[in-house]
């Protein structure tokens, strides 16, 4: 861990122009975003890796992270988003509808044939009555629009100022606070303020203490204490040798 | 054709990984009746949020709450006004698990057709498209105070009164809020990929869907206008700020019913100075846009629609074949985990 692959860093700031949705967690009907945003998606969204329009077969099963990442993580790497501030968030309900005329609302499905009411009311169960396999009605937590989150991003990489976040697409502008040079502290034990990626961690830093936020695709940690080399990028350390899935290639 | 002008962000066909082409269209969208928008259920109050006045000055300082046009109460009605064209020249496909016609929310989008090429769908059928049409929550220029009626409902039994034949009276007195027309939302959408007949697909959708929010049959009239089309790199300006820069334009004291020539004229000034913005390549000019919109027209009348809608349709017909059966012995294909999916 002697040399740093990134000269610099800019500290950006994510500034939510519209609620955003992902879904962290789910409880019954409700959908959950989770304060945080996570650095892969970031980097989708900044549009340094790009995804197809269109998944079929085997794609939609599997996420490609790890292709993906690992080819532009010598020149990029980017930091969970941690919120500057409380988060807030609001609630919203979500109604799937159809586009025929007539329809029901039936075991969280969306009805629309007609002709099987009779059936449905003789107590028969005809199949466009089943329940459906993704949610058509729910409610949904939302990143409140106004929320600012911070990230460092290393490399020397342009931004675009808008990016767009989450199922819905939400709009985020990015601001780029300030650019700083990443400088490489000694072996030792740190604190790291900012939130982290655990897939990303490298192996070699021994973590002494953190709090974890399970979200997918990879957990959260935040309040780090760990020994070992560190980056420190302006007021903000962390474990030097972060690499996108660093954890898990370094296991092979 | 001024569609040629935009060529530089347009596709020459669809292809399934983006490849950084953006065209803006900046869209009045004005209410020409009482309207409904909430995000909770009825009884609830309009949807509308507290967001800084203007961009510059006082204004930014100043705080009101304006209504809100939700993103997703946007795009439901435009898609469904194509879908019913596509139904009805019979391009909608069926869906091959449950031999359903193509259809919204049930778990059965047939993933051929030119709605689920370019709306999207989730995985219904073990596939899922990314919509290429990329809307933003619309805002009011007016505080919400200033644009939104209260309305009392008796419902009246047959008998004209509010008591039925047992004399009973009738509990259905209600007040509810609602949206009053001559309201002007200022929305941005970004189209991302698409090309000529796609953006002229989603034009005519926004162009000539006429009814939004609840109870979309009976109130929710809306008129929608393109006042700027731009072609750029990167995304533009949030439909947020358009809104807070054209407040600052327009200066004050606003009333409500606001001018509509004023408000375009002062939206157009705001919009002019986005062809300065980094990334944009392309602004059509008035003429352009007209010529745009007439194009559009074009494609969508009655003699030119049928032939239209087939050839996008048709702009497609290479995703939909099945590839070829791998040679399940020895290995041509590349690995394990090759997907089933053709590229151009
Ligand atoms: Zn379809």
């Amino acid at each position: 861990m002697s040399t740093i692959p990134f000269q610099q860093a800019k500290l950006v700031e994510l500034y939510c122009l519209e609620p955003v949705f992902f879904a962290s967690r789910e409880l019954s009907d409700t959908y959950y975003t989770e304060g945080v945003i996570g650095n892969y998606a970031l980097t989708y969204a900044l549009g340094r890796v790009n995804s197809p329009y269109r998944l079929q077969g085997q794609a939609t099963g599997r996420p490609t992270y790890k292709e993906d990442l690992q080819p532009i993580a010598q020149d990029f790497y980017i930091l969970p988003a941690s919120p500057v501030g409380r988060v807030t968030f609001r609630f919203e309900r979500f109604n799937a509808l159809s586009d025929s005329y007539w329809y029901a609302m039936t075991n969280n499905r969306v009805a629309t044939a007609r002709e099987d009411l009779p059936l449905q009311r003789q107590g028969k169960k005809p199949s466009s009555f089943r329940p459906s396999n993704f949610p058509q009605t729910g409610r949904l937590r939302m990143i409140e629009r106004r929320n600012k989150f911070q990230t460092l991003v290393f490399g020397n990489n342009q931004l675009p100022n808008y990016i767009r976040l989450g199922k819905f697409m939400s709009k985020v502008r990015v601001n780029v606070l300030n650019e700083f040079p990443v400088t490489l502290l000694a072996e030792g034990e740190y604190q790291s303020q900012h939130y982290l990626n655990a897939a990303d961690l490298p192996q070699q830093i021994e973590a002494l203490a953190f709090d974890l936020i399970s979200i997918p695709p990879a957990p959260i940690i935040k309040n780090l204490r760990f020994r070992g080399a560190a980056w420190q990028v302006g007021e903000i350390i962390v474990p030097a040798g972060l690499h996108f899935c660093g954890r898990e290639s370094n296991n092979e | 054709m001024s569609i040629s002008k935009l060529s530089s962000v347009l596709a020459t066909s669809y292809e399934n990984f983006p490849k950084g082409r953006f065209i803006t269209l900046v869209v009045l969208r004005t209410t020409h009746s009482e309207t409904i928008f909430r995000t909770e259920g009825s009884g609830e109050p309009m949807c509308s949020e507290f967001v800084q006045a203007g961009l510059e000055g006082e204004n930014q300082k100043t705080i009101i709450q304006r209504l809100v046009m939700t993103k997703r109460k946007q795009v439901a009605p435009e898609r469904r006004y194509g879908r019913e064209h596509l139904r009805a020249h019979e391009l909608l496909y069926t869906n091959p698990k449950d031999g359903s016609l193509c259809s919204l929310n049930t778990n059965a989008p047939c993933e051929m057709c030119v709605d689920c090429f370019l709306y999207g769908f989730a995985a219904g059928g073990g596939g899922a498209q990314k919509s290429r049409i990329w809307t933003e929550d619309a805002f009011s220029i007016l505080p919400a105070s200033d644009v939104v009626g209260d309305r009392t409902i008796n419902a009246i039994y047959e008998t004209g009164t509010m008591r039925d034949e047992k004399g009973n009276a009738s509990t259905a007195l209600n007040t509810s809020e609602y949206i009053k027309p001559g309201v002007h939302f200022l929305d941005v959408v970004t189209l991302k990929d698409v090309t000529a007949d796609e953006l002229r697909y989603i034009i005519g959708n926004i162009l000539f869907t006429s009814r939004y929010g609840a109870v979309s049959s009976r109130v929710g009239r809306m008129e929608n206008e393109i006042l700027g089309v731009f072609g750029s790199i990167t995304e533009l300006p949030s439909s947020l700020e358009l809104v807070q820069a054209t407040y600052d334009v327009l200066g004050k004291p606003l009333e409500h019913p606001l001018n509509i020539n004023q408000l375009i004229t002062a939206s157009k000034q705001v919009i002019a100075n986005w062809k300065n913005k980094r990334g944009v390549s392309v602004q059509l000019s008035e003429e352009e846009l007209a010529n745009l919109l007439t194009d559009v027209e074009t494609n969508w009348s009655p003699d030119e629609r049928d032939n239209f809608l087939k050839r996008l349709t048709q702009s497609y017909e290479s995703f939909r074949q099945v590839a070829p059966e791998k040679n399940k012995g020895k290995g041509k294909s590349k690995g394990k985990n090759t997907p089933v999916e053709v590229e151009i």
